[in-house]
């Protein structure tokens, strides 16, 4: 038996025992109030019987002499027995207002059956004159009675007034405690009605609400109902379903963000790949070509023409190898190396390009074409348009758990919105770059690669040059 | 709106439950009792005072004394009686009383043979002994145990002197007495008798009337139209009193006249206020009761003494109009 049932239970029973009590009090009243009147009513009966039977015994013993046979004789006797009994029963009725009015009452009846007895006895002898002088007197006394149980009654009557006045005061008394009581029952079983009912009906109202939220989709509302029967248990599955469901959703939407982002690396894998393609064009001749021009160079004792021409085939041939995979940072730099050889020979003075590396962090695992960009950028930027050139700062730094590479120049610097761009990976242009490769496309791998946001940071000011650093993390993640 | 709501509700079931709790006390536990019944035991000395005269100031101190002195004493009594004279529910009374078999009756003497008969053969049949209290009735006509009450004779003997005084030694004087041979009236009478005899120069006319005011008035309208000379009146019976003022106030002033009467009318006390009474005879009623309950007291419980058979009289004063104004 549970929470519902029992508060269904508790209502009936209240009411049962209201009920049940106001009963018992009604009844009780009741029987107090008769057996008040009864006692009352029976002293009046008792006291009138008795007068009466006295009366009777009088007529009886005038029978009795005009007609002296045994039967009324007997008629007497019975009487006289009678009158004991009532007489002791009156005499119950005795109290402090009563008892002297009661004791000549009862002396009264005393020489009433004293005067019977003797006439009686004179009436057995020849002289029954005297015996109607007797029966006289019995009269007399006789009415002396009627008389008497008159004033006894009338003192009743005084003595009984306040109790009497009392009895029709408590009527009124019950009369108005019954239309209190009545009100007051009314109100309280409404209110108990109206709290039992809340009690029922809010838990419920709660949990249609938070069905009708679930079914338009909002798992995020949490489900409480604070009640203590089948309900709030109902309310607690609904809750953990709930949990459930919003903890699904997410692991989908985790999943599907996933699978996203493997699309996307993909896809521009396949854009390089297609690019490479394109730039691809007879490579083995480009290569022998250049080959050819290096030692025709050297031969005719162009010995730097030959060592940039080498410089550009092996640039060449790194950019359509390598750039799908993973290469060591030091492979990196010597293809940038081979690059500024070539950048070195076109711009000559103007280009001043310093290099400071820590050796022990050149073993670092990076996507490959990273660095290389990032300074064609550079060069692009802050030499190429500037007829005084510019300074270009490469520096590969221990980070602790990861390795900083900077790439910095003194050129005229980015715009917040050009860096932003870059960041957000929203721009590629790719005009002008050697391995046809943007820096969006750079910042884009690194993420994948490093498998974090934060991998490259740009720190520009207008004419102050431009701070590149990305950040490669020692243990892969 | 809510909280109003539910604080209205809270106080209104407050009130409630305090009003219906009060009606349930007050229902529950009624002040009024029961009489309670006494202990069955018998009443002893139940003495009853009978009297024709229940409505007068004199008969209800006569009471007072006796009910306070039976209280002192332990006695229940009761008074019964008549009103304004009526002498058949009086004589009924002491019959009933016999029959209850009282142990005593005090009771104002009568002095007619039903009287007699109940007291002299009924009440010494049943052995209950009586004592006439105020107005006696000879020993030897009711077999009374004693008499309490005022000395009549002497009270007739105060009036007459006082008379004399207030008119002189001649004159023509009407005594009114009732047609009932009262022995306390004519004690007083030969008490008046005995004073006036001296005085050959005042003339005493003795008028009797029965207490009925038409008879009384009537008896005095008479009495005016053959003695129109007289001085004076003495009301023998109290009674009469203002049926003789009420006749010579309708025919000339009543300063006039000297007017004596008795203490036991309330009327008479009246008129003595009035100034229309010359004098009255005061007693002591309360002394009465008080004395008649303490001796039936002592003759119950020692019944072997005998009380003194001439009575036991009580102080008498004479009230004069000009005291009492």
């Amino acid at each position: 038996m549970n929470s519902l049932q029992k508060k269904i239970w508790v209502l009936a029973i209240v009411v049962l025992l209201i009920m049940t009590v106001i009963w018992v009090s009604l009844t009780y009243y009741n029987q107090k109030m008769q057996d008040q009147y009864n006692y009352v009513l029976e002293r009046y009966l008792t006291l009138n019987e008795l007068t009466s039977t006295s009366q009777n015994m009088i007529t009886e013993l005038n029978n009795y002499l005009v007609t002296p046979t045994s039967d009324h004789l007997e008629l007497i006797n019975t009487s006289k027995k009678k009158i004991e009994i009532l007489k002791y029963d009156v005499m119950g009725h005795r109290n402090e207002a009563n008892e002297l009015a009661l004791a000549n009452y009862m002396n009264l009846i005393d020489s009433l059956v004293e005067a019977t007895d003797r006439s009686v006895r004179l009436h057995e002898e020849p002289s029954s004159e005297s015996s109607m002088i007797i029966l006289k007197e019995a009269t007399h006394i006789s009415n002396y009675i009627s008389e008497m149980t008159l004033t006894l009654i009338d003192l009743e009557l005084k003595t009984f007034d306040p109790f009497y006045r009392g009895i029709i005061t408590q009527s009124e008394g019950v009369k108005k405690l019954g239309f209190l009581v009545l009100s007051l029952i009314i109100i309280l079983l409404l209110l108990f009605t109206y709290w039992f009912s809340i009690r029922i009906t809010k838990p419920v109202k709660k949990l249609t609400e938070a069905a009708s939220y679930l079914s338009k989709g909002r798992f995020d509302v949490k489900i409480e109902v604070d009640s203590r029967d089948e309900i709030a248990f109902l309310a607690q599955m609904f809750e953990q379903m709930r949990v459930n469901i919003n903890n699904l959703i997410s692991e989908i939407r985790q999943k599907a963000k996933l699978e996203q982002e493997l699309q996307q690396s993909k896809l521009l894998l396949k854009e390089s790949q297609l690019q490479r393609l394109q730039s691809q064009i007879n490579p083995h001749f480009l290569f022998n070509t250049l080959n050819t021009l290096s030692k025709k160079a050297y031969m005719e004792g162009s010995e730097e023409t030959s060592d940039l021409i080498t410089s550009v085939a092996d640039l060449l041939r790194y950019n359509l190898k390598h750039l799908d995979k993973n290469m060591t940072l030091i492979d990196e730099v010597n293809v940038l190396r081979d690059y500024m050889e070539i950048q070195k020979a076109r711009f000559t003075d103007r280009l001043n390009f310093y290099v400071e590396m820590e050796e022990t962090c050149l073993q670092v695992e990076i996507p490959g074409l990273t660095i290389q960009p990032i300074v064609e950028n550079a060069v692009m930027y802050a030499v190429e348009p500037f007829e005084q050139g510019g300074v270009i700062w490469f520096r590969v730094k221990d980070g602790g758990d990861r390795v900083i590479i900077e790439v910095e120049d003194d050129g005229p610097g980015m715009s917040d919105e050009t860096i932003t761009q870059i960041m957000e990976e929203r721009r590629d242009s790719q005009k002008g770059q050697t391995s046809g490769i943007g820096l969006s496309n750079v910042v884009k791998r690194l993420r994948l690669f490093n498998g974090c946001e934060t991998v490259m940071e740009i720190e520009s000011k207008v004419e102050g040059g431009t701070k590149v650093t990305i950040y490669l993390f020692k243990e892969r993640r | 709106m809510r909280k109003i709501i539910t604080f209205v509700t809270v106080i209104i079931s407050i009130i409630l439950f305090y009003f219906t709790i009060n009606s349930a006390v007050d229902v529950f536990y009624a002040d009024w009792q029961i009489p309670e019944t006494t202990a069955d035991h018998s009443i002893h000395n139940r003495i009853v005072l009978i009297t024709r005269e229940l409505d007068t100031p004199f008969w209800e101190k006569v009471s007072e004394g006796a009910k306070d002195q039976a209280r002192n004493e332990g006695a229940r009594l009761e008074v019964w009686g008549s009103y304004a004279g009526n002498q058949e529910d009086f004589l009924k009374q002491i019959d009933i009383a016999i029959y209850a078999k009282v142990d005593g009756i005090i009771v104002q003497g009568l002095g007619t043979d039903e009287f007699k008969e109940l007291t002299k053969v009924k009440a010494a049949s049943h052995g209950i002994p009586i004592i006439t209290v105020a107005n006696d009735v000879p020993m030897e006509e009711s077999l009374r145990k004693t008499y309490v009450g005022s000395d009549h004779y002497l009270a007739g003997e105060l009036i007459a002197n006082q008379l004399i005084k207030d008119m002189g030694t001649a004159g023509q004087v009407i005594i009114m007495k009732d047609s009932k041979e009262q022995y306390y009236q004519k004690q007083r009478l030969s008490g008046i008798q005995d004073v006036l005899v001296n005085y050959p120069n005042i003339e005493f006319i003795v008028a009797e009337s029965s207490e009925s005011r038409e008879d009384g008035v009537g008896t005095t309208k008479d009495l005016l139209n053959r003695h129109p000379n007289v001085n004076a009146f003495i009301a023998v019976n109290a009674t009469f009193a203002s049926h003789i003022v009420e006749e010579i106030s309708r025919r000339t002033k009543v300063e006039n006249y000297h007017i004596y009467s008795f203490d036991e009318d309330s009327a008479s006390c009246l008129l003595l206020k009035q100034g229309t009474l010359d004098a009255m005879v005061e007693q002591s009623p309360k002394r009465m009761g008080e004395r008649s309950v303490s001796l039936m007291m002592k003759w119950l419980k020692d019944g072997t003494e005998p009380l003194e058979l001439d009575g036991y009289h009580t102080d008498i004063e004479l009230v004069k109009a000009a005291d009492v104004q």
